[in-house]
């Protein structure tokens, strides 16, 4: 009876979407027709994809682009935004059929691309599917040294997340607060049960402890990035790592657990039940922002960095407007832009100069070339599932 | 005439019903036969294999995930079937205001979304919750109740779901009891205890066993608050699942698992059918 109501409900979601889906590509077509050259002002069509808090700074950023950029009377931004999970083609699809059409003008002047994204463009075409970056055309980009997990030159980094350490500041005096990896793991040892990582496989915060954990033991910088299976046999010790921890993470009722979500570890943050744990930077920031984290809890960074990501642009090799796209990707590196991206989502500023860090004050100490960005594809699986038989059963 | 009229209304009966036979064959049927091919086939070559199943019967983790989940199933089934029976007598037998409000209000927990009582509850229930600065602030002691992450937890969120819910169906239960009959065996002098044990009890008892069989069924299979309160291990089925299906993106032991949840609830849902069969006898 319920499973039948429930199929019912589906089924008119499904519908609905459908419906909606159809109606925005309508919306989709009636703009490549209005758009084009007006008078000597051109269109710059923005296509980007992701949350609604995404579509926000997005619809910021392109009117900030259109009010008071130094492209204004060049060029006119028009955002073409993507929600994700709302069925219809995802942008990462609608780029490569384009390609593949063998289309030469279209209105995708520039793309906002995630790593995921990106990787899956370029397995489905090659790097001709993206322009070359015009340095001379993105003067902001001097300076800027984060670099993309692939298609470097063709894809231009302007913002990005790390996972870091979060911590208690009334709890930790800050000359207890850990550096590196090795301090770390001391004031774990010294402070039993007041740290905790999630599950991984629950959220990006415990996958990069864990991952990192483990790749610290492997000597080769490389095996980050890659999903090779030979890299399974040097985990061991890692694992060790790990198993060795254990006894000291956060417990509940004398058994150490490990909490789902990267908001589980978090709220036991914020509730005093433990004093650190690995969290993303832009999530702690922003719930900092909100209120709903108090003010006391910092965030840090350690050596041998968390992981975390980078997120792109890039101007299509079939744009219609490849100089508008350039100035977009320029505009995307101003002081002004970069403001926006911190105070609207935590991001890491990749330019720091004349950014307003209000609020977030401790990205300015956080350096986005030493990111270290993973890509462990379908080890990952193993990898968990070694973590729930070997770690996680551990009690 | 009559005779194409008559065929007109059976075409006419099928027609009606056809809408709703084809989206419970596309919708139940279809996915319940192709989980059950799928349990029995190898993820790589797709031939025929036990592996699967094997592998939940032999993983030591896998067990103790089968034996925690029948634990916290059938804990919380006898509480919540006590509790519920209890309340269920008191509305029905005991008419004051105060029972009437109760009668009321016990249903407001069905009105709640799932997800915000989860986070209610983890917020009474955990280590610097409600209970924990309640005893700091008269007790100057601190408690922690060590619910949050196990068993306990689990169990008193699946009552709070599940009191209303067979309390409900025992109320409707009870209420079918005429008074005539309990007063006119009071009247020829029987006990408050033996009208009780020889018949409101006999008479409740299907009511009891079905609202027993749904919360079993209901629980075998949860996952909000096993997701949120439960602890790394042993966890509960539907935890279990979600690791094969979403985190180690095995979907033959997923549907191998799906199998095995189908089975167990199979086992209440038998019991339910012979209940509602015996039912028929008596008539």
């Amino acid at each position: 009876m319920n499973t039948k109501r429930l199929f019912a409900i589906l089924t008119a979601s499904a519908l609905l979407v459908g419906t909606l889906a159809g109606c925005g590509g309508s919306e989709d077509a009636s703009t490549s027709e209005s758009g084009g050259e007006t008078g000597t002002v051109k269109d710059v069509q923005v296509w980007a994809t992701g949350s609604d808090n995404v579509r926000q700074t997005f619809e910021k950023l392109v009117s900030d682009f259109n009010a008071n950029s130094e492209y204004v009377g060049t060029y006119e931004a028009k955002l073409n935004f993507i929600l994700s999970g709302t069925g219809g083609g995802t942008l990462a699809d609608q780029l490569v059929a384009a390609y593949k059409a063998g289309q030469t003008d279209t209105e995708f002047d520039v793309v906002d691309l995630g790593d995921d994204d990106l990787t899956k463009i370029l397995s489905l075409t090659d790097e001709s599917v993206l322009e070359d970056l015009d340095m001379s055309k993105i003067p902001n980009a001097e300076g800027v040294t984060a670099e993309p997990v692939a298609a470097k030159g063709k894809i231009q980094p302007y913002r990005g997340t790390t996972v870091i350490l979060a911590y208690n500041s009334e709890t930790v005096p800050e000359d207890e607060v850990p550096t590196t990896m090795d301090e770390l793991v001391e004031w774990i040892k010294a402070h039993p049960g007041r740290f905790a990582y999630n599950t991984p496989g629950t959220g990006g915060a415990g996958d990069s402890f864990v991952r990192t954990s483990i790749y610290n033991f492997i000597d080769d910088d490389s095996a980050l990035m890659s999903s090779d299976p030979k890299w399974m046999e040097q985990w061991d010790e890692g694992f060790a790592f790990l198993k060795e921890l254990h006894p000291y993470m956060y417990k509940s009722g004398s058994s150490v657990v490990y909490p789902n979500k990267n908001q589980g570890t978090l709220d036991l943050l914020t509730q005093g039940e433990i004093d650190m744990c690995p969290n993303w930077a832009d999530m702690v920031l922003s719930q900092r922002k909100a209120g709903t984290v108090p003010e006391k809890i910092k965030i840090t960074t350690i050596e041998p960095s968390f992981t975390g990501s980078v997120q792109g642009i890039a101007v299509p090799s079939y744009s219609g407007n490849k100089e508008g796209g350039f100035a977009f990707i320029d505009y995307l590196l101003s002081p002004e832009a970069q403001t926006i991206l911190v105070q609207d989502m935590a991001a890491i500023p990749l330019v720091t100069e004349g950014v307003d860090l209000t609020g977030a004050e401790e990205l300015m100490s956080m350096d986005v070339s030493n990111f270290r960005t993973q890509a462990l594809g379908d080890l990952v699986t193993d990898l968990n599932a070694r973590w729930d038989e070997e770690i996680g059963t551990l009690g | 005439m009559n005779k194409t009229n008559a065929r007109k209304r059976m075409l006419i009966g099928y027609a009606l019903v056809l809408p709703a036979f084809l989206v419970v064959m596309l919708t139940v049927a279809y996915p319940i036969l192709s989980s059950v091919i799928m349990s029995f086939q190898d993820g790589k070559t797709g031939e025929f294999t036990l592996e699967n199943y094997k592998y939940f019967f032999v993983t030591e983790s896998q067990l103790k995930n089968i034996g925690f989940t029948l634990y916290v199933v059938v804990v919380t089934v006898v509480l919540a079937i006590v509790i519920a029976y209890l309340l269920a007598l008191y509305l029905r037998f005991v008419k004051s205001p105060i029972s009437r409000a109760i009668g009321t209000l016990y249903l407001l927990p069905r009105f709640i979304p799932g997800l915000v009582a989860v986070y209610a509850m983890i917020t009474i229930i955990r280590d610097t919750g409600v209970i924990n600065r309640i005893a700091q602030l008269l007790f100057n002691y601190d408690f922690k109740p060590a619910m949050m992450y196990h068993a306990s937890g689990l169990i008193i969120m699946n009552l709070w779901f599940n009191i209303p819910f067979a309390a409900l169906m025992i109320t409707a239960g009870l209420g079918a009891i005429p008074d005539s009959v309990i007063e006119s065996a009071r009247d020829v002098g029987a006990s408050r205890m033996r009208v009780f044990r020889t018949m409101i009890l006999p008479l409740s008892m299907k009511d009891v066993v079905v609202a027993a069989t749904f919360v079993f069924m209901t629980n075998v299979g949860s996952f909000t608050t096993p997701y949120l309160i439960g602890g790394n291990s042993p966890k509960m089925l539907g935890i279990a699942l979600y690791d094969q299906f979403n985190r180690y993106l095995d979907y033959n032991r997923s549907a191998a698992l799906s199998v095995i949840m189908f089975l167990i609830c199979s086992v209440s849902a038998g019991i339910y059918i012979y209940t509602n069969l015996k039912e028929k006898e008596w008539e």
